[in-house]
């Protein structure tokens, strides 16, 4: 028994879905990195995604391809980015209830839309997303099982999460959204408004939000829209993006390990209720909020530590 | 009397009228005659006594989670969690009932109301006490604890818990009629329960701006340092808002339970809790505020409801209205400061315009 349970957490299926997973919550993390590094708490990410998911779908639906669903989820992104911005950034609203806002908004707009133009609460069978088979990996035992045969935007995200890596911390513009955020006033008294950095970012997570949308819909789920199917995952983005300190590569790693354990659900369902082992995935994004809090508590108190034996 | 706030109530009603201008827009958009929607809007709530009583019931429902999220912001903790405290309330009250079928009335209702209180407050002092004493963002964990609860529940519902009829999918056993609170009007959601909410009701608002703890909290809220060092407990209150606006939470559960549904099921609560979240923020955080506009917004809920029923527009256009309105609140000051700023500039800019004329002269 347990080692039937070990035998199929521990198998490839788990390490694919556990990259299925991660990929949405990777790249909504992508876009709340760049956001949290421009020093907006940003919330809205789950309504965002949300969104992203129903355009593509609409998208795809409207003109029967995924590539201008995906087309439509870009110019999407573009355009809640700029709502995110216009309260955030020129308004000064509290991020705090307008991320709020954004999530119901987009629960209630997807939703109304979805009716009105589907008749019903959600739509399947529209064209998705392809799968990309790289030729020659399936050679490799466990890796290629892993790797291969995967939908197009797992690939994407890996890309996405070294340009963005490199985009924020080997150039100009990375560096001043990382001022924009830190020391906005350094970065006004260097010639840069601040404002602008945080108005880059904002578009950059409506668009990457966008893709984590599509790619749930279109590429997942091939083609599939359901009511609030976003599930908290841009909250679990937020907490990647927490974890990882904005940074890219780390939390596209936090993203992983929130795949993997939701990979691990999806596996003890066959032992557990659906429903219990649903939850596991929230739970470990508890305890790494918690974590996180504690190592940079711990780590504050070692440094300061050190400072004290200085100065002595 | 305390003066009214003309200046709010100017930008809320200014707020309402572009969010519903706004919707009319969406409406016209996805092919509905916006006239049309919002007739059915207002037959919907008040065309018969049932939809009255539906009103007032979905009003309580608002003002309660409502004012629990004013508890918690109040001392600066926002709780997002309601919706899992909630329905964590509403399982154990309905469950306490079904264990002690048979005995009175007397005992049943209140052990259930405690049970749901304990749960619900219990459910709150875990993100409490990680703010308080660990500092871990409450947002974030409120939200995932929300999704674990409605997960658990939903297990219990179907798996330990489950209805003994084999047609009820994801439903606990029925509680006994006996247990019912009686219906004040019939067939419609309203029960005896409204009594009980008009006294919490009284009691939080009392409490919040008539008493001394009442002020202690408003000063925690506002610079927690200031009051930490004129000697309030900070972390210990901050802690108790959030236990009992948990514990009120889980009460609007049982209210669902032994008011409306009589077991339960997940459609005890869709999401009302960020209904109640989003009245909180659209007054501000202002205890009367959110009883009077939970009237309000309870209003457009029913009407949205009857409005699908009778002219088949999607009951969603509610919550766009809702939040739109939330947009404009959040962003008032911002908006009549850009306007101020775009004014000073094209009074500057005429300034400039108007010296270079006369130094040509």
């Amino acid at each position: 028994m347990l080692e039937d349970i070990l035998g199929s957490i521990f198998s490839a299926g788990t390490f694919n879905q556990m990259l299925r997973s991660a990929t949405p919550v990777a790249l909504a993390a992508l876009g709340g990195a760049m956001t949290e590094h421009a020093g907006i708490m940003n919330i809205g990410m789950d309504g965002m995604i949300l969104m992203g998911a129903f355009f593509g779908v609409l998208g795809s639906y409207l003109f029967g391809s995924a590539a201008a669903g995906v087309a439509m989820v870009l110019a999407m992104g573009v355009v809640v980015g700029l709502f995110f911005a216009l309260f955030v950034v020129k308004f000064r609203s509290d991020e705090f209830i307008i991320g709020t806002a954004l999530n119901t908004l987009a629960l209630g707009l997807t939703s109304f839309l979805s009716r009105s133009i589907f008749g019903t609460a959600g739509t399947k069978g529209n064209p998705a997303l392809p799968t990309v088979h790289i030729p020659g990996l399936d050679s490799i035992p466990f890796l290629g099982q892993v790797l291969n045969d995967n939908s197009l935007f797992v690939y994407l995200t890996w890309a996405l999460v070294l340009v963005m890596w490199l985009f924020v911390y080997k150039t100009p513009y990375g560096f001043w959204l990382r001022a924009s955020g830190e020391k906005p006033e350094t970065l006004r008294t260097a010639g840069i408004a601040p404002e602008k950095m945080k108005w880059l970012a904002s578009i950059l997570c409506g668009l990457f939000c966008g893709l984590a949308g599509a790619h749930l819909s279109l590429g997942q789920l091939q083609g599939t829209f359901a009511e609030n199917m976003a599930n908290s995952r841009g909250y679990i983005a937020f907490a990647c993006v927490i974890f990882s300190k904005a940074n890219p590569v780390m939390a596209f790693v936090a993203a992983l390990m929130f795949g993997f354990f939701d990979a691990i659900g999806l596996r003890l369902q066959d032992y557990i209720s659906s429903d219990l082992t649903n939850t596991i995935p929230y739970i470990i994004t508890v305890v790494m909020m918690v974590y996180v809090v504690v190592r940079s508590q711990r780590r504050k108190r070692r440094a300061g530590g050190r400072l004290t034996r200085k100065q002595a | 009397m305390k003066k009214i706030n003309w200046g709010y109530l100017g930008s809320l009603c200014i707020s309402v009228l572009l969010a519903f201008a706004i919707g009319a827009v969406i409406l016209a958009v996805a092919g509905f005659s916006p006239l049309q929607a919002y007739g059915a809007m207002i037959d919907g709530a008040f065309s018969n006594a049932r939809h009255v009583g539906d009103w007032l019931e979905y009003a309580m429902v608002l003002c309660l989670t409502g004012l629990a999220c004013v508890l918690g912001s109040r001392v600066g903790i926002f709780n997002v969690g309601g919706e899992g405290q909630l329905l964590l309330g509403a399982v154990a009250a309905c469950q306490v009932g079904v264990w002690l079928t048979g005995l009175s009335a007397w005992i049943v209702i209140p052990a259930a109301a405690l049970a749901a209180m304990a749960v619900g407050g219990l459910y709150a002092l875990i993100p409490g006490w990680l703010k308080v004493k660990v500092k871990v963002n409450e947002v974030i964990t409120t939200i995932m604890l929300n999704t674990i609860a409605a997960s658990f529940c939903q297990y219990l519902a179907k798996g330990p818990w489950k209805n003994p009829n084999k047609n009820m999918v994801a439903a606990t056993a029925q509680l006994d009629t006996r247990y019912w609170f009686t219906n004040l009007i019939p067939n419609s959601n309203l029960s005896t329960a409204i009594i009980a909410a008009a006294v919490i009701t009284f009691l939080t608002w009392y409490i919040m701006q008539k008493t001394s703890v009442g002020y202690e909290m408003k000063l925690t809220g506002q610079n927690p340092r200031f009051a930490f060092f004129s000697g309030i407990k900070t972390d210990r209150l901050v802690i108790l808002c959030m236990v009992i606006s948990g514990a009120m939470c889980g009460l609007v559960g049982m209210f669902r339970v032994y008011g409306v549904e009589h077991l339960y099921r997940s459609s005890i609560s869709n999401q009302y809790y960020f209904e109640g979240l989003t009245v909180a923020m659209i007054a501000q955080y202002n205890p009367v505020t959110v009883i009077f506009l939970s009237f309000f917004f309870a209003i457009l809920k029913i009407g949205a409801q009857g409005m699908e029923l009778s002219a088949g527009v999607p009951n969603q256009i509610y919550l766009i209205i809702q939040t739109v309105i939330i947009f404009f609140m959040a962003a008032e000051s911002g908006i009549f400061a850009s306007l101020r700023a775009g004014a000073m500039r094209r009074r500057a800019r005429a300034d400039i315009r108007r010296k270079g004329d006369e130094s040509h002269a």
